[in-house]
Parts: C-alpha cells; sequence; structure tokens
C-alpha cells in the first residue's frame, strides 16, 4: 500500500520509493529509505499535507509525494 | 601565522550557524559566494599557534544537491581550495547525518566531525563514543554544544591535530562495493580528485562527475568496467539504480557504527506534544492566523510607545543644533532638512524591531517549518507550495533576504513566481508611512486591524498574481513539497538580541547616511530657486510656502502630476511616492520635509497632524495602496536582477508591479468616491 493511504497514528514499514530523480534522492538522504520505519504523525484536514516520523525526524511532504513511497503496513 | 581553512559542511537544522556564534574571539565577515547571492559567512579566529578560518557553506542532505543553495555546497567542495572538512551533525539524528559523512569522506580530505546539540542527546540518556568513532573510521569527532558552549575548545583542537597529522577518513563500504570501486580505480586516470573518489561518484551516477570524466582521453576505457560493476550492483541489492543502492549501503554503514560507537537516547516527545496543538488538522491554520495578527498588532501598539520620546528626543536635539548655528542655508538645511526626517525616520525603528524580532522568532523556534507545512495547502491553490513561504514572510521583513530565500526552491518556474510576488509583502520599510498615514486616517481602536489588514490584502494580492502568472506565463505542476520539521528549540536570547542589534544598527547608518543625504537633496531642491525680487513682496508668513510652491521640486513634480491628478495627489505626494523608489523610508523623510510648513513645530509627531490636514481621506488610501503594490526599493530590484539572468523577466518585473500599483490606487479611490 501507500504511505497516503496511512491514517493518523498507523505505521508502516517502507518497501519502495517510486519517485522519479531528484526527489528520489531527497527522500533517501532524508532518511526515507527501504527498511525504514514510517509513522503518519498527522495530515491536514483535506489529507493534502502529511507530517510522517522517519527515524528521529518529522518530514512534511505532499500527497502526491506520499503516494510514490510504497509500504507496508505494521 | 599559518592558516587552516576550513569548509563546515552539515546537513540543515544541524545548529552550524549556532556553532559560529559560539566561538570566542572569533570576528565574522558576511559576503557572497562567487557569481551568486548565495550569502557566505567567513569566521576567522586563532588557536595552538594557527589562524583557523571557517567557511560556512549552505546546508545540505547529500552531495546530490536538490536545490541551487545545496549546489553551491557542493561546487565549494569540489572545486575551492580548503584544508580540512568539519562536518556537523545533530547527534539526535546520527543515522541520518552520517550517511552525508560518508560522502563527505568519500572526497579523501582531511576531516573533523562534531556531533552538536550533545547536551540534547545526553539529557535523554544518549552517549557517544568518540574515540571508538575515531578507531573505525580515523576521523576525529568531537562531542560539542554550541548551546552549552562545551566541547567547542577541544573540537579545535582535534581540528589541529587532524591538520598537521592529515587524518584522511577510512571509511569502507561492503565487499562487493569495494571490489568494484578497485577495479574502476585501475582504468581512473588522472582528474583532479582522488581515484576513489571518482570512482564511487560514478558508480552512484554523479552527473558532475560524469562531465568531468566525459573530457578525459581515458573515458571510453572505463565504460565497460563501469556498466559491469552498475549491473552487478542492481542485482546484488535488488534495486532499479545503483544511486539508491549507495544511499541504502551508507544508510546500512551508518547504522552499523551508530551501534557501536552510540548508546541510544530516549527518544524526545516535547516537540510531537506542541505539533499535537500547532500544526493540528483543524485548529493549525486559525493557530497560524492568530500568530501572525498577534505579530502585527504588537508592532503597531507597542511599537507606538517609544514614538512620543524619540519624537521629543529629535524636536530637543533639533534646537540644540539650531542654538549652535548660526543663521543661514547651514543652519535651514540641517535644522529644517536632516533633522525632522532622520527623526521621521527613526522614530519608526521600535515598529520595525518588533516586527523582525516576530519572524526572527517563528524562524528559531522551528514554528516556521510547520507554518510552511499548514500552508501548503493554502499555496497549493494558488500554484505554490509550502516551502514558498518561508521566502514570503522573510518579505514582510525585508525583500532582498526573501529574494536570497528563495533559492530554497527547486523548480525555476517556482522561484520565479515567488520572487515576484515577494514585493506585494509589505516589507519593514514600508510600515513607517502606513503607521503613518493609519495613525492620521483612522480611529486608534481599530489602527492595529487596518495594518493586518494592509499586509494581508498585501499578502492575498500576492497569491491571486501568483496564480495568475502560474495559470498564463509558467504553465506545469508546482515542484514536489517535502520538508524536514525541525525540532522546536528555545530561541537563544543572545543570538536574538544580537540580530536585533544589527538591524538596529543598519537602520540608524541608514537613517544617517542615505536617508540624511536624500532628505538634504530633497530639502535643497524644495528651497531653491529663491526670487528675492518676488519674495519680498508677499507677506512674511507665507513666504516659506511660497518658495516651496515655486522650488525645483515643485517642478519637477508638478510636471510628472498629471499621471497622478485622478489619484487626487498633489505634487507633494507624487514627489514623496517617486522617492520611495530608492528607498520606502524617503517616503517618509520626503513628507517630512515637504509638509514642514511654519504652522507645523517641525517635530515628527506634528507631521502625522499636519498630513492629517493636508491629505484627503481618499487619496491617503491611494498613497498605501500604491506603497503596497508598487517597485521595491533600489536594493532589492538589485537583488532580484542578481538573482534572475532572462532579461525579459527583469523587465517584466520592473514595470508591472508599477502598473498594478497604479490601477489598484485607481479602483480603490473610485471606491471610496463611488460610497462617500
Amino acid at each position: 500500500m501507500k504511505l497516503s493511504d496511512l491514517s493518523i497514528g498507523q505505521s508502516g514499514v517502507i518497501k519502495k520509493i517510486h519517485a522519479k530523480e531528484p526527489l528520489k534522492s531527497k527522500l533517501l538522504s532524508m532518511g526515507i529509505t527501504r527498511g525504514e520505519k514510517v509513522k503518519v504523525l498527522k495530515h491536514t484536514l483535506a489529507k493534502n499535507t502529511f507530517d510522517i516520523e522517519v527515524g528521529n525526524s518529522s518530514i512534511a511532504l505532499r500527497e502526491e509525494e506520499a503516494a510514490q513511497i510504497e509500504v507496508e503496513k505494521v | 601565522m599559518k592558516e587552516i581553512k576550513i569548509a563546515l559542511v552539515g546537513q540543515p537544522n544541524v545548529g552550524k550557524s549556532h556553532l559560529i556564534n559560539s566561538i570566542s574571539g572569533a570576528t565574522l565577515h558576511v559576503g557572497n559566494f562567487s557569481g551568486v547571492t548565495v550569502e557566505k559567512k567567513e569566521v576567522e579566529f586563532e588557536r595552538s599557534g594557527y589562524k583557523i578560518k571557517l567557511i560556512d557553506l549552505p546546508g545540505t542532505y547529500s552531495l546530490h544537491p536538490y536545490t541551487p543553495e545545496e549546489k553551491v555546497t557542493k561546487d565549494y567542495l569540489l572545486n575551492e581550495e580548503y584544508d580540512l572538512i568539519l562536518n556537523v551533525i545533530d547527534s539526535n539524528q546520527l543515522e541520518k547525518n552520517l550517511t552525508f559523512t560518508w560522502q563527505l569522506a568519500d572526497l579523501g580530505r582531511a576531516m573533523v566531525v562534531a556531533f552538536n546539540m550533545y547536551d540534547e542527546y545526553a539529557r535523554q540518556g544518549g552517549n557517544i563514543d568518540t574515540d571508538k568513532f575515531f578507531n573505525l573510521t580515523n576521523i576525529r569527532a568531537q562531542n560539542v554544544s554550541a548551546k552549552e558552549k562545551f566541547g567547542l575548545e577541544e573540537l579545535f583542537e582535534k581540528v589541529v591535530c587532524a591538520y598537521e597529522e592529515r587524518n584522511i577518513p577510512k571509511v569502507y563500504y561492503s565487499e562487493i562495493i569495494e571490489e568494484e570501486i578497485e577495479n574502476l580505480k585501475e582504468k581512473i586516470k588522472e582528474c583532479g580528485f582522488t581515484k576513489r573518489f571518482v570512482a564511487i561518484r560514478l558508480l552512484e551516477d554523479d552527473e558532475d562527475i560524469y562531465k568531468i570524466v566525459h573530457e578525459k582521453p581515458w573515458y571510453s576505457e572505463i565504460l565497460d568496467v563501469l556498466k559491469a560493476a552498475k549491473e552487478r550492483l542492481r542485482v546484488e541489492y535488488d534495486e532499479d539504480d545503483t544511486k539508491t543502492v549507495m544511499f541504502e549501503e551508507r544508510f546500512a554503514l551508518s547504522k552499523g557504527v551508530v551501534t557501536q560507537i552510540a548508546k541510544k537516547a530516549k527518544k524526545e516527545t516535547v516537540t510531537e506534544k506542541i505539533d499535537k496543538i500547532l500544526i493540528h488538522p483543524v485548529l493549525g491554520l486559525p493557530i497560524f492566523l492568530f500568530i501572525m495578527w498577534a505579530i502585527f498588532q504588537a508592532t503597531f501598539n507597542l511599537g507606538s510607545i517609544p514614538m512620543d520620546y524619540i519624537d521629543a528626543s529629535f524636536g530637543a536635539f533639533g534646537e540644540w543644533v539650531g542654538g549652535l548655528l548660526p543663521e543661514g542655508v547651514v543652519k535651514d538645511a540641517v535644522v529644517n532638512g536632516v533633522i525632522p526626517a532622520v527623526g521621521a525616520v527613526v522614530m519608526f525603528l521600535p515598529n520595525i524591531l518588533i516586527l523582525y524580532l516576530g519572524i526572527n522568532l517563528l524562524e528559531q523556534t522551528g514554528y516556521m517549518a510547520r507554518a510552511a507545512y499548514v500552508m501548503d495547502g493554502v499555496l497549493k491553490r494558488f500554484g505554490l507550495q509550502g516551502r514558498a513561504f518561508i521566502p514570503l514572510v522573510s518579505g514582510f521583513g525585508c525583500s532582498v533576504p526573501a529574494y536570497m530565500a528563495a533559492r530554497t526552491l527547486k523548480n525555476p518556474k517556482d522561484r520565479l513566481i515567488t520572487m515576484l510576488v515577494i514585493g506585494f509583502m509589505s516589507c519593514g520599510a514600508r510600515l513607517p508611512i502606513y503607521v503613518l498615514l493609519v495613525s492620521a486616517f483612522f480611529a486608534p481602536e481599530i489602527q492595529g486591524n487596518v495594518m493586518f489588514a494592509i499586509y494581508i490584502g498585501g499578502a492575498l494580492m500576492g497569491l491571486i498574481v501568483a496564480k495568475i502568472l502560474r495559470m498564463v506565463l509558467f504553465k506545469g505542476e508546482p515542484e514536489p513539497f517535502v520538508m524536514e520539521l525541525p525540532k522546536y528549540r528555545f530561541p537563544k536570547l543572545k543570538a536574538i538580541l544580537f540580530d536585533l542589534w544589527i538591524k538596529t544598527k543598519m537602520y540608524l547608518k541608514k537613517a544617517g547616511t542615505f536617508i540624511a543625504t536624500a532628505s538634504l537633496i530633497i530639502w535643497f531642491l524644495s528651497s531653491y530657486p529663491v526670487n528675492e525680487k518676488e519674495l519680498s513682496k508677499i507677506p512674511k508668513s507665507q513666504q516659506q510656502t511660497y518658495v516651496l510652491e515655486h522650488s525645483y521640486l515643485a517642478q519637477i513634480g508638478k510636471a510628472i502630476n498629471p499621471v497622478f491628478e485622478p489619484l487626487g495627489f498633489s505634487w507633494r505626494e507624487t514627489v514623496s511616492i517617486i522617492s520611495g523608489l530608492a528607498a520606502k523610508e524617503v517616503v517618509v523623510s520626503t513628507m517630512a520635509v515637504l509638509y514642514n510648513t511654519p504652522e507645523s513645530d517641525e517635530t515628527s509627531k506634528e507631521l502625522i497632524e499636519t498630513i492629517r490636514k493636508n491629505i484627503s481621506f481618499a487619496t491617503a488610501v491611494a498613497i498605501i495602496l500604491i506603497i503596497m503594490f508598487y517597485s521595491p526599493c533600489l536594493a532589492a530590484m538589485g537583488t532580484f536582477w542578481a538573482e534572475v539572468p532572462q532579461w525579459q523577466w527583469r523587465i517584466f518585473y520592473t514595470i508591472y508591479p508599477n502598473v498594478f500599483a497604479y490601477i489598484a490606487a485607481l479602483i480603490g479611490v473610485g471606491l471610496i468616491k463611488a460610497f462617500s
């Protein structure tokens, strides 16, 4: 499933990043890599923007970007 | 004395600039990187018999740059001369930060690591063994806290040590990758970098290195080896591209090293708790608007308190100087021209400082990134992205740094749109004009709200223009929005006071030099020529008015005035507005000179009264509208020109705000006339 399909408070393990370069490198360099655990901390009312937790940092990204991150719900 | 030149690098939000500010006995130079307007901070100080020079490079997540600013860092690291790399790391985010450290290590240069924010990490029960880190990587490291000023002296001892012993990092990847690096190294000949570095960068598709290697005669010989190597890595790691393989490899290496050197800290949860409220799905936006509203209220209400004192001081100062100088032109110029004008500008210093303080606090506490998150949905509707919020808000302080802040936007279209509307965010220098006119024409209870409306109105109009630009001139999708939300931090009082002090100094300097000169010129142009014969015929009390009405300035103003006549401007307003193109502060100082008629007693607070008597409400609104939208000052325009190389956009930028402002003012005046 996609990261953008998770609800607030749910977590998943990253399976694959489908984004194209250079966005892919950007995501990878921020610690969004295969095998890492992500948690959706918050999203805006219309689910436009997400606040996710990866490692020890929290990262804001849009629904479009979150949809390019494949996760397995845990 | 021998100099050690150090490239200071790190990911964003690791407290690099904080570290620079905490070095004792250091002198700071601020300049630009050659060819670009990214701020370049250089710090110099002496330690252990060396002159140490730190070059602060823009924060970057990796050596695969994403924004133009990150590119500056990479270009510097690849092309410039330096002796050592000092890599700053946030101890609370070891794994992520170390992935960048390994990339730097590949460069094969002497290197030292500073584990910054160690105080927080240790307080949560964390611990880093820097000796072990040195044993594993041959990189000397030191735990430091820029905030609590510990470890800094030891850090520079290690820097000197690493410099003298030339501690080149020894960081190795897994066997397969190392094998392929060795295979490639055999084929790589001289090219200015270490063979290892070139091999690694080729493996991970670094285009900059590709370009360099492409020119070399031995390029064709490596192609087969490179292709085979990449193929092997893709298969072994089950990934589509080798860039990802290398990212994963470095991440795994980080994890391995961290388990050996660090005792994990408990998770800090304060930020999460604060965020539960501040970026709440429903409450987030109203809270954001409330914070902005509060800043503008404070700017206006608190800022007006010291006004009377400043005003009185300048009045007294003028009288004192007047008493010292002999009667004549010089006295006239100083007492009637320069002092009231400079006073009128200085009077607004408290307002400006409060506004800066507000923006500074948003930045330092980490709320600014949240605001970008909260606003992203709104900005997206206008064809922008959340990150554009930061340059836009900086625009409320000053357009010059705002244009530079737009560099964090990667996509050139997004950047240009943002830069084209930054001018609609009213900068601090425009504040005095608003304060003057709003104080003169609106009831005290609603003045704060009128100010807020002016700022919000300008910002909204900017967004609408951005949307139009996006639809008409810059078709296409906005760039992706990915942004780290840094931890909340208590702002550091010293840093904030220092910043405000710098702002005060710059403002006063500008008032004392540029504004004083401008008002002297305005005074001269408004006091000459004097026709003594004509003058003697009219009563003394009307003489000054007569001179002004026949001055050079009046002639110039009257020549241009037909353009502004539909707005109800007299030549005085016309001249004031046009002088604002040099700097917005000049508008108020010009008004101070032009309305300095004998009836007023020459003090700044009186200016408000004089303005009320001389300008109609509709004209005041027209002035406000023009100030809101027309071209910013010369310094800002210069910055835009430096940042945007295309002529068509430079010309567009120089013309369209003025047309827009004029039309807006016409509509404003029309509406007021229709409803009154």
